[in-house]
């Protein structure tokens, strides 16, 4: 063992090769400026680019939304994003609309995301739900490393995807695992590993046990020293509000930081949006004096 | 005609459900159907039951096992369980029956590996999880992976049922029926267990872990996760 505590990192990632080509690559490194965080270098390749970055409101977080120009992801596509929010700066990374999966046929479609937070900086990343479609094929693998002053906020909704003929759940596979390492300075350690699989092809995955009988799943997790667990209370209070099934529970500490997750399952896209921007609402007041995030506004 | 291994009564005292690790103070999870009326009767406790064994034994605990018994370093295992057991509640549970049976272990089975696998749980570096402090203890009795996948998953299904016979109540005879059942269940768990692979550990269904994160804020409750 190299160092302890750290996850299997690229034994999760299959390598790009002639039968996986990258598709597309967005790099972003954002500082902060004068009080305003700017993209200080930003490269993008093929089928992935970000708009003009904006500023929703006063805070200086500033706010660039991911474009996928081909309008989705195929079979043995690869998609890298490699974004590094240095030292007090602060970013909201969006995407522009759903993230669609097509059929898949041979292999799966790929995103690759590493994410470094530095010292008081923050992330919140908000991107729209994912809809895999009949026989699509799918694995998201996102390595986030922050330090115990970063602070992160990602929430995640996934469909069912619709088949033409009305049934539900006809895509073969959708794996979104998340790696969270929190790193104090020495060696950073595991804090949390968010792995969600879904396989319809193998697994009755509607009914007790897995889905419950409900169609969608949306995620919140949050990574701050803010994080306790009379937060967790609050938010678990916040969702009685929504028809939605829902838990929410602490990670270990490390290093004095804690992370909070937040699951949970309901029957429309819309709803779970709902639920979990009334989460992220609280803390983007509470922590940052932010309005409520409205992206539907531009 | 060949003579018993000699680890087999080892492996039996290990699995016996007298052993005190505390089981039968956990649901992992089912006490929140319960509490539901979704799990109410023999039926409807054994969906759970294979849906429990399909994920959270399959996708955690065997594949940790598996990993063990492959040489993947026992610290890095233990650092990926405490990271991917979200549900506050089940990550104490795997921590408070794996610190038993370390001690436990280390009383009656001791070994170089588990007196390794201690020390780095008793200076902080490691958490101590029941599936690893089982493999460590198995690996070292020279049991083959298989047959402690097997003990092992058919010894957390007894310990589930029996708690469920006591909780919705259901007859010793029902409890007895859906071990049978089960059995189906862990066989097919340890076959799909040697089937995946890294990038699969921690998969358990949004389902189970939202019931098992609920659990902490149930009212009346007989178990501790």
């Amino acid at each position: 063992m190299s160092t302890t505590a750290v996850g299997p990192g690229p034994a999760a990632l299959s390598p790009p090769a002639a039968d996986r080509p990258e598709r597309g690559r967005l790099e972003l490194l954002i500082t902060e400026r004068d009080g305003r965080s700017i993209a200080s270098r930003q490269f993008h390749e093929g089928a992935l680019r970000v708009l003009r970055p904006h500023y929703l409101d006063e805070s200086g977080q500033v706010c660039f939304v991911l474009v996928n120009p081909g309008g989705a992801y195929l079979g043995a596509d690869l998609y890298v994003i490699e974004v590094e929010v240095e030292s007090g700066a602060r970013l909201l990374l969006t995407t522009q609309s759903a993230t669609k999966i097509y059929r898949t046929p041979g292999s799966f479609a790929e995103q690759r995301m590493r994410l470094v937070l530095g010292d008081e900086a923050q992330l919140e990343l908000a991107p729209d739900q994912l809809i895999a479609y009949r026989e699509a094929s799918y694995r998201q693998n996102t390595h986030i490393t922050v330090r115990p002053t970063s602070s992160l906020i990602m929430a995640e909704v996934v469909t069912p995807g619709w088949s033409p003929d009305g049934a539900a759940f006809r895509y073969e596979e959708v794996r979104l695992r998340t790696e969270i390492s929190l790193d104090p300075g020495e060696a950073p350690q595991l804090l949390a590993l968010d792995n969600l699989l879904i396989v319809p092809s193998a697994d009755d995955v509607t009914g007790m046990g897995f889905m419950e009988g409900y169609s969608h799943v949306g995620s919140l997790l949050v990574v701050d020293r803010r994080v306790d667990q009379a937060l967790a209370d609050e938010l678990h209070g916040l969702t009685r509000a929504h028809e939605a099934y829902t838990g929410v529970s602490l990670t270990a500490t490390v290093a004095g930081t804690t992370g909070l997750v937040l699951r949970s399952l309901s029957n429309s896209t819309e709803e779970l949006r709902r639920l979990l921007q009334a989460c992220t609402t609280l803390l983007r007041r509470r922590w940052y004096g932010q309005p409520p995030l409205d992206l539907r506004k531009y | 005609m060949e003579a018993t291994p000699g680890y087999q009564l080892a492996l039996q005292q290990l699995t016996d459900s007298a052993l005190p690790t505390g089981a039968f103070a956990h649901s992992l999870g089912f006490e929140t159907y319960i509490e539901r009326g979704l799990v109410r009767d023999e039926a409807s406790f054994g969906v759970w039951l294979t849906a429990f064994a399909r994920q959270q034994l399959t996708f955690s605990d065997g594949l940790g096992i598996r990993f063990l018994y492959e040489d993947h370093p026992v610290a890095e295992l233990d650092s990926l369980l405490t990271a991917q057991l979200l549900p506050r509640q089940l990550r104490e549970a795997s921590v408070k029956m794996g610190g038993r049976l370390l001690e436990i272990g280390t009383d009656v089975f001791p070994s170089p590996a588990l007196e390794e696998y201690r020390g780095l749980v008793t200076s902080g570096r490691a958490s101590g999880h029941q599936p690893l402090a089982f493999a460590v203890v198995a690996h070292s009795l020279g049991v083959p992976l298989n047959e402690a996948l097997a003990a092992y998953l058919f010894a957390a299904v007894t310990s589930l049922t029996q708690n469920a016979v006591r909780a919705i109540p259901l007859g010793q005879n029902a409890g007895q029926r859906l071990l049978r059942v089960a059995a189906d269940g862990v066989a097919a768990a340890v076959e799909r267990v040697g089937n995946l692979t890294l990038d699969d550990f921690g998969a358990v269904s949004p389902g189970l872990e939202i019931s098992q994160m609920r659990h902490e804020r149930q009212r009346a409750r007989m178990f501790m996760s």
